[in-house]
């Protein structure tokens, strides 16, 4: 018997009963059997490749106008009961679908062809899916073979120049998530797009093993995302993970590698010797006349460098004064110890001493199969990345379920499930105070170790105040933190009266995470922590989201075709956190050390959230003659962050014209096979950026900035307003348009998209900076705001015979915006952020009419090259004021920083800060070639960034002697400013920093960030079948690899990619990053 | 097909039904962890709001910018900024601090920022209580006082602290509606009007130490009066203060015995303390932020203090601790004169003798010097515990340092740089004498100025007082022998000695830098004296021979009196018109 149109009660049941509705109220409306009077033929067949002449599993057969239908088996055969007079479709993802008529015939041998066009390609969007010849909207397809090349744990760092509009920036520390920024940048808070797998919005998606991942799409357009309302404004990335088809069969992939470090002395540092003459050298230009008496280098014409840096200076030693004790736990011991550290006059490379070779490697299994009962989808993956810093790695243990089961023809359940450990220690790169930061400050005359194996550092005199970083990672090697995820959903759907699909799915994840860390108490560096500390803390996370959707598909007439959805959805989040520190441990052994073992103050904090989204939404999709195509969407979004405005509408509607179908284009049709026109409009939604409480003012209290010891010891509770509340904050609307064109030439050898869009951000929520006068208590995020972005997406793919066997493809991506900031608050034309080592002064400026994060200061002109210069400028200064005080430029010194006056008033002030550069690159672009020749294969993906500009912050502590005693560059010594050396890079080197050399943020800085990486080469093997048959296996390739071979930029610091960090609002800033490395790579892919 | 529509209405009802029944609970989320105002609108959550506005005395943990931009005791503004001190350290660190010692700093200089928010943030948590309070009843009327009278006898200091800093600053109180107010009126009268309100509503004794009492008050007005000059109305509250004054302990007001004693936790809030930050040592907090943050960098370096080696004494302030071995006074002028000697450009290693001379004792409780006791830390070794000698001199500060004796209660090392128990002096008994000596002095009452200065000098005198040598160098923790450190010799004024109101306030200027030198009175003291130009510009000559951190520092009459306005601050005031209500002060760009 056959199903057609018959829901059965069981079914709806079940189906309701997952809704949670009443379905008392449905029981009287079940129909009952609808009377058949067609008649029926069995038709059988076999379905084969026009190309190979192998047969196709998995093909779907389809009876046209109903939902009667099968999929071919193992063999490529198919039974099927039909009416006789029946039309069946054959369709198969790649594979140009066929409309057979059955005109009372029994047996069918179909042959599908390879469709090159890839048009029936069926694309995932939200809440559906859609044949990408009918999109409207702009979305890109990511090519997940070609995203698995790159060997990382994360989805978003294979991302990377792979498709068009995408901007992805990455570090090269394992576990690191990069940032991912879809069509620039929407909002002055979070801006990373929504993730939705398999249905289910997730918070990230780096625990996913990308292995897992069948299909991935990125909606970047109104008309595609707006369906996501609220959440869609900064992009939407669908993921889809495998489902199994056909017999079993098993897959292993796995790769091993080495990654190596770059060689030598990647930040310039002066030799121990070079160090000293730099140190004398600037004491004579502050002091000039001065005689010197240095601690460590004596008080002759050039320094001698010592044996011993502690005792300072010492070239002899009494080795039995030695006393210390590494592992003190009473802080005053301290003040006893006598340290014994031979200079290494070699110099140490503090770089080499933190960075070493390190191994990577992944394996994974996956066992799948499928049948017209249902199918399944079983995968485990392994993977580690040692960091090339010491002591950071990523351990990932992923194990992936999915699985659905065909009740009945119309009915199906199943579930996606993933569950993911991960143990990965990392450190904050990007600041100075990271051990790469103190690798880039630690002087090279101080060891690693002292006369008895103990850390040596900067204790002693004039050796600076960092820190020796070997020991910051050596001492965190024992700190854990671990966090496992399970993340998936449950499903059933249910075709009924032929054109309605009702599904429904609850999903979500929980997520936990714990890490403890243990702070030893330090005794080598000139500024030491002396308290032992244990923390530990845990957060957990769990947030589900339910959504119910309806959807009607029907042709009329063969010229109409429409689909329709609507829906509704709820989605909760909830966390929380808890944590402690304890001081005064006894023992510092890792099996000791818990909250409760040690002796001194313990403490302990909690803190938790919530908030919840509630949706209702629909769609319409009509094509007239599959030439004209319409779309629109509409989504009703609740937000409990809002308080006076909760609900928010998020519109959006499209249109596409598919020119080559027309009759006048017909000349063309030998060379064009499609070219459409497509436009879109909508307003997507955003609410991230605020937090939960902006609503309300409260009063709160905090040990240290409320409390009080008002009886002069003990601290009492006091409270403070803590935050002024904005119940009328409301939806960010991102109003977007989109237009674009697909074209495919040469049946479909060559094609191409391109896409041209603008958002307008209104009511963009910004957290406007409180005049002081109002007190510091956290203002609220006010819908003041308001920015735009444009640019332009390109893809282009080519497909060639390069002769027999021998076949190329090659895919360029090109990725350009414009961001800029239209409006920040009433009166308020920018803000700063950034301050670093400027004392105040900011170097990123977020203003009006620029895009977010430009950097900003002065514009350095050239050098002082004489007193006359300085005395000629101060008189226009006077001249032009009117003041006899004036000068032009604090702090002005020959050899000096002569800023630009770009107000013309003959005066330097903070009026003259410019903006110096703009980490947005002009455009991005991917190259990725393919080559095949018989069993070889060659790949390769280049990945360029254009026109960006970086903020060297390194060069703050390395080119300057007046800031901080540390390393310091070849630059300072060889290329700074001399009455010999006009033409130099640097100012003179002094003991004092000063407005007019590195007091301020100026040009010095700015570098440009181009890059041009060779992100990975592959020369792979394939075994032939024929040759593996008797060992039963089926496929085997295997490959050898190499990433980030090359890169050519004219950066000056360790990596040109510097990963953003949390915020948005300043980026592009190197002060010591973890960088990219080489890899070299063996892999195996085996299939049974 | 009826089915097809009873199943979609079906699905249709019951997706309403799902979002329409639970939605409005389901979106209402409260902040958590969190109080609204109803809930403290009482007298305990008033008393809680009160106990949170003097937690804001310390600056500390609120408005951005490191604690030490804003510290209580004006280290920067005051002593710095006065030639008491170098920044210390080297010129890399913290080099924003340099132009202000050299009234080079600009408007965008952020320390100015930091100390204006801190100060803003103790004014709106006072504004917060007055504003509640007239809508909470059932409080008994004293208690009523009590809180109004601390809560304005708070705003009144922050004011102060904010009107000796940048002059013009705009009003806010409990009536202000919006925060934007010009700078444009004195705000004088209003800071007397808080303090002459808490001086006649707020009780003698208080249940806790740290709290503000009438007489607190009765000093801060007086010394209100005094900055404007207003002597008439000054000399009968310090006559009175003088006469009765208790601390809030009831405990009349008197000098200690040991100039010392003032720094040191285990005798604080003593017979001298007027009103004084309160500042405790291992809170439980496992952070220093209750433990004078504000501090932090000002101990000397690669010593047991592990951090940072700023706020060095200057020579010029050591030298005018020099006494004429007969007269026992100090030099009122040319100090400078044969220095005192100094370990400059001497390594630790290599042999020095401590200078001689005839020395008031109090330098030695205000200065760390090489050769002598460093409190019970043993002698100061000189150039091993600087780390730029060249750059800021020889010498560490000595009343923030904490007794090694006490250390594990008065120090608390849960930071990078310790934080100690020791209260930052607001307003302290020698502080009154003088101020009240100066009131005295220019109505012409020179005979109880000099009287009163005298009271000051003869507890300088007081050879209990004196630094000692150690019984045994190589054990300072073991005590003192009965040997002074250096060569004291200090005596009282006579009459003679002030004879006029010109001598006599000559005489009281320099007697209030050496008593209160390091605590961040100089700088404003010269600034009200009309001196500050004189003063500073022989300073910067003097100092910057010998130290690079302040050469080529000037003074500025008409512009470098008052610090620049923020200039964030006049950024976020621009009104709706696109003008900013706030005014530079004169000289600023």
């Amino acid at each position: 018997m056959n199903n057609r149109q018959l829901p059965k009660l069981r079914e709806l049941l079940i189906i309701l009963l997952m809704m949670c509705f009443s379905f008392d109220l449905l029981a009287g409306m079940i129909p009952g059997n609808s009377s058949e009077e067609e008649r029926f033929v069995v038709v059988k067949g076999v379905v084969y490749d026009t190309e190979s002449g192998e047969t196709i599993p998995g093909v779907n057969i389809l009876e046209k106008g109903t939902n009667n239908g099968t999929i071919t088996d193992l063999d490529g055969s198919f039974t099927l009961d039909v009416a006789d007079n029946a039309t069946l479709v054959f369709s198969f993802v790649g594979y140009l679908s066929q409309e057979v008529a059955v005109q009372g015939q029994s047996s069918l041998d179909i042959r599908l062809s390879p469709d090159l066009t890839s048009l029936e390609e069926v694309i995932v969007i939200g809440y559906g899916s859609q044949r990408k010849q009918d999109m409207t909207g702009a979305v890109s397809v990511v090519k997940t073979d070609e995203l698995i090349q790159q060997p990382t744990a994360q989805l978003t760092n294979q991302l990377q120049g792979r498709v068009s509009g995408v901007t992805i920036t990455g570090s090269g520390q394992p576990g690191e998530a990069p940032q991912i920024r879809i069509r620039g940048i929407n909002t002055f808070g979070n801006n990373d797009p929504l993730y939705i797998v398999d249905g289910v919005a997730s918070s990230g998606i780096n625990d996913i093993n990308p292995n897992d991942v069948e299909s991935m799409q990125v909606l970047k357009d109104a008309a595609s995302a707006s369906i996501y309302g609220s959440r869609a404004a900064n992009g939407v990335i669908i993921i889809t993970t495998k489902k199994g088809k056909g017999k079993v069969s098993v897959n292993y992939s796995g790769y091993a590698g080495v990654q190596t470090v770059q060689k030598g002395n990647p930040w310039n540092i002066l030799s121990p010797q070079e160090m000293a003459e730099l140190k004398f050298t600037a004491l004579r230009n502050t002091n000039p006349g001065e005689a010197i008496n240095d601690d460590q280098y004596g008080n002759g014409q050039s320094p001698v460098l010592p044996n011993y840096i502690a005792p300072v200076g010492a070239n002899t030693v009494d080795e039995s004064l030695y006393n210390l004790n590494p592992f003190y736990s009473d802080p005053s011991e301290l003040n006893n110890f006598y340290r014994i550290v031979e200079a290494n006059k070699e110099g140490t490379n503090w770089f080499q001493e933190i960075f070493n070779p390190a191994s990577i490697q992944s394996h994974d299994i996956a066992v799948s199969g499928g049948s017209d009962q249902g199918n399944y989808f079983f995968s485990m993956n392994y993977f580690d990345q040692q960091g090339t810093l010491m002591n950071t790695y990523m351990k990932r243990y992923t194990l992936r379920s999915n699985t659905s089961f065909n009740i009945t023809d119309n009915f199906r359940i199943g579930e996606n499930l993933a569950f993911s450990l991960t143990d990965n220690p990392r450190v904050d790169a990007r600041t100075e105070g990271s051990a790469i930061g103190m690798a880039m400050r630690q002087q090279p005359i101080i060891p690693v170790y002292d006369i008895r194996g103990n850390f040596a550092g900067s204790f002693g005199s004039g050796l600076g105040n960092a820190k020796n970083p070997v020991a910051m990672q050596e001492r965190m090697k024992n700190n854990r933190g671990e966090g496992t995820r399970l993340f998936g959903n449950v499903y059933a759907e249910l075709d009924f009266l032929r054109n309605f699909t009702a599904r429904t799915s609850f999903g979500g994840q929980i997520a936990n995470s714990n890490w403890n860390s243990f702070t030893y108490p330090e005794y080598e560096n000139a500024e030491n922590g002396s308290q032992n500390r244990y923390n530990e803390a845990a957060s957990s996370n769990i947030n589900w989201t339910f959504t119910n959707t309806l959807t009607y598909k029907n042709t009329f007439n063969e010229l109409h075709n429409l689909s329709a959805l609507i829906g509704s959805e709820s989605y909760k989040n909830t966390g929380r956190e808890v944590g402690g520190g304890t001081l005064g441990y006894f023992s510092f052994d890792p099996n000791f050390t818990t909250l409760s073992t040690g002796a001194g103050t313990q403490t302990n904090y909690s803190s938790r959230y919530s908030d919840a989204l509630s949706s209702i939404f629909a769609r319409v999709d009509y094509s007239f003659n599959e030439k004209y195509l319409f779309g629109a969407t509409i989504r009703r979004d609740g937000s409990s962050r809002f308080l006076n405005t909760q609900y928010g509408w998020f519109p959006a509607v499209s249109a596409g014209w598919r020119i080559s179908d027309e009759s006048f284009m017909s000349g063309s049709s030998s060379w064009l096979d499609d070219l459409k026109i497509r436009g879109g409009y909508g307003i997507m939604g955003n609410q991230i950026n605020v937090s939960p409480s902006n609503a309300f003012t409260t009063y709160g209290s905090s040990r240290t900035a409320s409390y009080y010891p008002i009886g002069g010891t003990t601290i009492v509770e006091g409270f403070q307003q803590t935050r002024i509340g904005n119940p009328d904050a409301k939806w960010e609307k991102n109003i977007n348009s989109n237009i674009g064109i697909d074209a495919s030439l040469f049946q479909g050898r060559i094609q191409f998209t391109a896409d041209y869009y603008r958002k307008d951000i209104d009511d963009l929520l910004f957290t406007p900076e409180l005049i002081g006068s109002a007190g510091t208590a956290s203002p609220p995020a006010v819908n003041i705001a308001q920015m735009t972005n444009q640019g332009i997406d390109m893809d282009l793919s080519g497909y060639f015979d390069l002769g027999r066997d021998f076949r190329l493809n090659t895919t360029i991506t090109f990725t350009s915006y414009n961001n800029e900031i239209v409006n920040i608050a009433d009166g308020v034309n920018n803000f700063d952020v950034e301050g670093r080592r400027f004392n105040g002064s900011t170097l990123v400026r977020n203003q009006v009419g620029h895009s977010v994060g430009q950097f900003f200061g002065y514009e350095i002109e050239g050098f002082w090259n004489s007193q006359a210069e300085i005395d000629a400028a101060n008189e226009g200064a006077r001249a032009s004021s009117g003041n006899s005080n004036a000068v032009y430029q604090e702090s002005m010194g020959v050899g000096r920083f002569r800023y630009a006056d770009q107000d013309g008033n003959n005066m330097v002030t903070s009026s003259d800060r410019t903006f110096l550069g703009n980490p947005h690159p002009d455009f991005s672009y991917g190259l990725n070639i393919g080559l095949e020749y018989r069993s070889w294969d060659f790949s390769m993906f280049l990945y360029g960034v254009q026109g960006n500009e970086v903020w060297n912050n390194v060069k703050w502590f390395t080119d300057f002697y007046s800031s901080f005693a540390g390393a310091k560059s070849h630059t300072a010594l060889y290329d700074s400013w001399t009455p010999q050396n006009h033409n130099a890079t640097a100012p003179i080197q002094e003991g004092t920093g000063s407005f007019s050399t590195a007091n301020v943020p100026n040009s010095y800085f700015v570098e440009d960030g181009s890059y041009l990486r060779a992100r990975q080469m592959q020369l792979g093997y394939r075994f032939a079948p024929s040759m593996l048959e008797r060992v039963g296996i089926s496929n085997l390739r295997v490959y050898v690899q190499a990433v980030n071979l090359f890169t050519i930029t004219g950066y000056s610091g360790l990596d040109p990619e510097l990963s953003r960090g949390g915020t948005d609002t300043s980026f592009g800033i190197d002060e010591g990053s973890y960088p990219n490395q080489k890899q070299f790579i063996f892999g195996l892919n085996i299939g049974i | 097909m009826k089915s097809l529509k009873h199943i979609s209405l079906a699905f249709c009802a019951a997706l309403a039904f799902g979002l329409g029944s639970c939605s409005d609970e389901f979106l209402d989320q409260p902040a958590i962890g969190a109080l609204s105002d109803d809930v403290i609108a009482n007298q305990a959550g008033l008393e809680k709001l009160l106990v949170g506005a003097y937690a804001a005395l310390d600056g500390n943990q609120f408005g951005g910018g490191s604690a030490w931009e804003k510290a209580p005791d004006n280290w920067v503004y005051g002593s710095v900024a006065g030639g008491d001190a170098s920044k210390g350290s080297f010129g890399g660190d913290q080099p924003a601090i340099d132009p202000i010692a050299k009234f080079e700093a600009d408007a965008s200089n952020g320390f100015f920022n930091s100390k204006w928010r801190a100060g803003y943030e103790g004014i709106n948590r006072t504004n917060a209580i007055l504003k509640l309070l007239p809508n909470v009843e059932n409080i008994p009327e004293d208690v009523r006082k009590n809180i109004e009278g601390q809560a304005r006898f708070l705003r009144g200091h922050y004011y102060f602290d904010l009107k000796k800093m940048f002059n013009m600053v705009p009003w806010i109180d409990e009536n202000t509606e919006n925060p934007n107010q010009p700078n444009d009126k004195d705000i004088w009268p209003m800071i007397e009007a808080d303090f002459l309100f808490a001086y006649e509503n707020l009780p003698t004794t208080q249940p806790e130490a740290g709290r503000a009492n009438n007489w607190a008050a009765a000093a801060y007005l007086a010394k209100t009066y005094l900055y404007q000059k207003k002597y008439n109305e000054a000399s009968p509250l310090f006559t009175a203060i003088v006469a009765s004054g208790q601390t809030s302990s009831g405990e009349k007001y008197g000098l200690m015995d040991e100039f010392h004693d003032n720094f040191n936790p285990s005798v604080e809030n003593n017979k001298e303390s007027v009103f004084a930050i309160q500042m405790t040592a291992n809170d439980g907090t496992n952070t220093i932020a209750n433990a004078n943050e504000g501090g932090m960098l000002n101990f000397p370096y690669n010593s047991p203090f592990r951090c940072c080696g700023f706020y060095q004494p200057t020579q010029d302030l050591v030298n005018a601790y020099k006494t004429n071995p007969q007269t026992g006074l100090p030099y009122l002028d040319n100090w400078n004169n044969n220095p005192v000697k100094s370990d400059m450009g001497v390594s630790s290693g290599d042999p020095f003798t401590p200078y001689e001379g005839s020395l008031d004792p109090r330098l030695d409780w205000t200065v760390g010097r090489r050769g002598l006791p460093y409190l019970d830390w043993g002698h100061h070794p000189g150039a091993n515990w600087i780390r730029d000698q060249s750059y800021a001199g020889p010498y560490a500060p000595k009343k923030n340092i904490y007794w090694q004796a006490t250390e594990a209660e008065h120090a608390d090392q849960s930071s990078w740089a310790p934080g100690t128990a020791i209260n930052v002096l607001v307003i302290r008994y020698a502080d009154v004498l003088l101020m009240a000596a100066e009131v005295e002095a220019n109505l012409g009452n020179v005979a109880l100025a000099r009287e009163y200065v005298n009271q000051v000098r003869r507890r300088a005198a007081n050879p209990q007082g004196f630094v000692y040598k150690y019984a045994n160098p190589a054990a300072p923790m073991n005590g003192f022998s009965n040997v002074p450190a250096a060569n004291y010799v200090v005596a009282e004024y006579s009459a003679a000695d002030m004879g006029n109101t010109e001598d006599a306030l000559k005489a009281i200027y320099f007697e209030r830098r050496l008593e209160l030198a390091m605590e961040g009175h100089r700088f404003f003291d010269l600034v009200r004296w009309g001196i500050a130009e004189s003063s500073l510009n022989s300073y910067f000559a003097y100092q910057g021979s010998l130290t690079s951190d302040v050469r080529g520092g000037r003074f500025v009459s008409g512009r470098s009196e008052y610090y620049p306005i923020p200039l964030r601050q006049i950024d976020l005031s621009v009104n709706a018109e696109g003008v900013p209500v706030l005014k530079q002060n004169p000289g600023y760009n």
